[in-house]
């Protein structure tokens, strides 16, 4: 790998470590112009700005939830009308799942995957940035059509024929299934991105048996979402060429098949629920072991768990469909196949509790979350468990019980996980510690505000509540539990509040935090925080599963990678080891302007089919543009 | 901007001149919702129920004497003409056409043992105000008042998608295909023009009874 080929490449062979930061820097720091930053290809740039723009779309969809539930809160309120109720409920769902939780759990993966396997860049970041652009785009389209008025009222899974030309009237339905399309192409090019860079650019050493569990719950992540997403990005688009050029997938009068609209939809929004959940689980098995300081308990068991939990996620989407007159034998293999889950999230469970049983716990703001995540996601797991069984599902489908189910295992199971990511990474990413008076606020509020505010849905969903009502009569027996549930939405909320206030506050003004502020024993510790653009100054060399925890305060580096263009090192699948020197593409306006031109497209077509010809000509342009060989040394092979 | 300070500073201002970028960002976005909020608010809402003095208003419609044409009352006007132009309405009219059996004697709007409203031959003109006073009131020789089975918004959402059936150039607001066997082209494909568009044949006109 040593040899030189050409006397102009310089290595980091033989250079002193401030000289090597120096060119390092030159080399992959990016500009700091306006231009310069549109034009960022850096994946702690991108992932960053990931984030940020999904806690945005977390704090609007947050305030529709409070919306929704100040027109709850007494019979009849006149607060909001039932239009605008239904663009509320339908932007809630759409938002929080395609805008906030799955691009957020993408950008953790995308800041955190190529620095835990030690790489400097994550693979194709052009895509990464393109991938950004179109996410920002889809989701400026989705807020942008509710303050018009034009919002999708369909629901977050928009079911035809509800949805479909006949009902669904304006381009309400069109914006959902066009947000969709933004958002899956986005989340499609970030799980190519992360299987490449698990795969192919680990740390010489870091064989399969030693990569991080966040990690491995991305590579499952980024697996699953390879698998589902197409099921979606066909339906919208069948969507919107049933409504605007009348074709006929979803009419039954003419072939097509309603049916089908929900076997897709499910196909793809049951793993959905564990693109995001697999994620969290992995948060978790990387923070606990920290708080705990000890490795966890059971690493063979916790991956197979991963792996097996995406693998099940595609054999129990018809547990969504149970009310709708399907097959006695397929029902029946769709409860089993639902309990059957529970074994691998229950395996995760019992090896997180060994780990904790067995350490000595640091009651850190992290550590509450995760144990706040344990708690609320064995209960909703239960409620799960309740509703995969037919009869019981049959009785409170469409009920707030399903409601509070899924908030369970969705506020539960990974934003708890989430927000301790954000304790734990957040000195990482920004070099400044949060605080931890704040944090433990924000934990109890948070934690207490939730199960006020969800567990009486339960028992609203047992008195026959159905979802998604914009008002419901005095008579009606919710009355005093939906007042409950309102005032405690607002601890709910007011967890939340402390948290952004702590970020904010923490960002300018947090402790510096310096290298590895929890003791943590993954590669992402082993360097300065914020990290420098290239994140290692030498590849390390991994022969452990746990690098920093090895006993010696060095890590064992490679060399030999060239320091005058942005070059990483390629290695192989199974065992990491080392096969070749491999460019990495410098920044480029080019993705932007190819989001541009895509939004363009997206856009338009949902007036016209003639958006497809001729939106495709600046696609084509823009491509072009990217691609164009510029004769710089990345070019070489 | 890496910090190699040791210890606690807080000498710098409170908002860094990244952090002050972030908040022009989303005040950017914010400013943009405000926009689009505002033109949201212009724009005619989405109606389930009409306020009871509108629906009253509506009922003005001044025919001539004869009964044909004439112009639909003020309120209309101060509404914006939504039932030819809204989505909502011109859907809500499509559903009623089904729901209210005028597919029996005018079919998918190819006429039958009423007259077509695909051929550009009205009998009592092609304005609104007309079509809507044919649904209310009813007509000789077989159509009959719908005054007592509707509700006048529901008749002039009616009479607005009557109107989309016949137009020569299609709305973009119009209806899209039916979830049903489909015997013509969509109004959102302005179906009548696609029967004009059919060359030199002469325009074949249906039997439309006697004329009034």
């Amino acid at each position: 790998m040593t040899t030189e080929r050409r006397s102009s490449a310089a290595t980091d062979v033989d250079l002193d470590d401030a000289e090597l930061d120096r060119q390092l820097d030159r080399t992959w720091a990016g500009r700091t112009s306006f231009w310069g930053a549109i034009a960022a290809v850096d994946h702690k740039v991108i992932a960053r700005r990931y984030i940020v723009t999904a806690f945005v779309f977390l704090i609007l969809g947050g305030m529709l939830a409070l919306a929704m539930r100040i027109q709850l809160a007494q019979p009849e309120a006149r607060f909001i009308n039932a239009d605008r109720y239904n663009q509320i409920f339908t932007m809630h769902g759409s938002n929080m799942m395609f805008l906030f939780a799955v691009p957020v759990m993408e950008a953790m993966a995308v800041y955190l995957v190529p620095l835990m396997v030690g790489t400097r860049n994550i693979a194709f970041p052009r895509l990464n940035a393109f991938s950004y652009w179109v996410f920002l785009a889809g989701g400026i389209l989705l807020w942008i059509s509710f303050a018009l008025d034009t919002a999708p009222d369909v629901g977050w899974f928009a079911y035809v024929p509800l949805s479909g030309p006949e009902y669904g009237s304006g381009k309400r339905a069109d914006v959902w299934a066009q947000m969709i399309t933004f958002t899956e192409l986005s989340a499609l090019a970030v799980a190519v991105e992360i299987v490449v860079t698990v795969l192919k650019q680990r740390a010489p050493g870091m064989s399969l048996d030693r990569i991080p569990l966040l990690v491995w719950s991305m590579l499952v992540m980024a697996f699953v979402v390879i698998m589902a997403m197409p099921a979606i990005m066909f339906e919208s688009s069948t969507l919107i060429m049933d409504r605007l050029v009348g074709t006929q997938f979803y009419n039954p009068a003419e072939g097509g098949d309603v049916l089908l609209w929900q076997h897709l939809f499910w196909f793809f929004g049951h793993p959905e629920v564990y693109i995001i959940f697999l994620p969290a689980v992995g948060m978790v098995s990387t923070i606990l072991p920290t708080f705990v300081q000890r490795p966890i308990f059971g690493y063979l068991p916790v991956v197979m768990a991963l792996i097996a939990t995406g693998v099940l996620a595609f054999g129990l989407w018809v547990h969504h469909m149970f009310v709708i007159g399907l097959p006695r034998l397929a029902e029946s293999f769709f409860t089993a196949s639902s309990m059957a889950i529970a074994i691998p999230a229950g395996v995760q469970i019992f090896c997180w509790l060994a780990t904790l049983w067995a350490g000595r716990p640091i009651f850190k703001t992290p550590l509450l979350f995760v144990i706040g995540f344990i708690i609320t996601f064995v209960i909703g797991g239960l409620t799960g468990v309740m509703v995969a069984s037919v009869p019981f599902d049959a009785q409170v489908h469409d009920t707030y019980f399903v409601v509070a189910h899924f908030h369970y295992v969705l506020i539960g199971g990974a934003v708890f996980p989430l927000i301790a990511g954000i304790y734990y990474w957040f000195p990482k990413m920004t070099g400044r510690m949060m605080s931890e008076r704040l944090g433990q606020w924000s934990f109890w509020l948070i934690f207490v505000g939730f199960n006020l505010t969800f567990f009486p849905m339960h028992i609203l969903g047992l008195q026959g509540m159905p979802r998604r009502i914009y008002t419901y009569q005095p008579e009606m027996p919710w009355g005093g539990l939906n007042l409950f549930i309102s005032l405690s939405a607002v601890i709910l909320f007011s967890g939340f509040l402390v948290f952004f206030i702590d970020v904010a506050r923490s960002w300018s003004a947090g402790r510096p935090a310096g290298q590895n502020p929890w003791n943590a024993s993954t590669l992402e510790w082993a360097m300065n925080s914020p990290p420098p653009p290239y994140n290692f100054r030498r590849i390390p060399v991994v022969d452990a599963r746990d690098p920093l925890w090895c006993g010696s305060d060095e890590l064992p580096v490679a060399s030999g990678l060239r320091t005058d263009r942005r070059e990483l090192l390629i290695s192989s699948v199974v065992e990491a080891l080392p096969e070749a020197r491999e460019s990495s593409p410098r920044d480029s306006v080019w993705p932007f302007w190819a989001a541009i031109a895509t939004s363009i497209m997206l856009i338009w077509s949902i007036f016209s089919p003639w958006a497809i010809v001729w939106g495709s000509i600046p696609i084509a342009i823009t491509l072009i543009g990217w691609f164009w060989p510029k004769g710089i040394a990345e070019d070489e092979s | 901007m890496s910090s190699t300070v040791s210890g606690p500073t807080f000498s710098g201002p409170i908002f860094s001149r990244k952090a002050f970028r972030l908040l022009a960002i989303a005040g950017l976005f914010v400013v943009a919702l405000a926009v689009a909020a505002t033109v949201g608010l212009l724009r005619q809402p989405r109606q389930y129920r009409v306020d009871p003095p509108v629906s009253a208003a509506l009922e003005g419609l001044r025919l001539m004497p004869n009964g044909i044409a004439g112009s639909p009352p003020e309120v209309y006007f101060a509404l914006g003409q939504p039932y030819e132009e809204t989505a909502y309405d011109l859907n809500q009219g499509k559903r009623l056409y089904s729901w209210f059996g005028c597919a029996s004697c005018h079919g998918d709007g190819e006429g039958g043992a009423g007259p077509s409203f695909l051929d550009g031959w009205w009998l009592y003109g092609p304005s609104m105000v007309s079509i809507a006073a044919s649904i209310r009131d009813g007509r000789p020789h077989g159509m009959p008042a719908f005054r007592h089975k509707m509700t006048i918004d529901e008749i002039w959402q009616l009479a607005g998608y009557v109107k989309a059936i016949g137009a020569y150039s299609a709305k973009l607001t119009a209806p899209s295909r039916s979830d049903d066997r489909q015997t013509r082209p969509a109004e959102n494909r302005a179906p009548a023009a696609i029967l004009f568009d059919q060359g030199s044949a002469p325009v074949r006109r249906p039997k439309q009874g006697p004329s009034p």
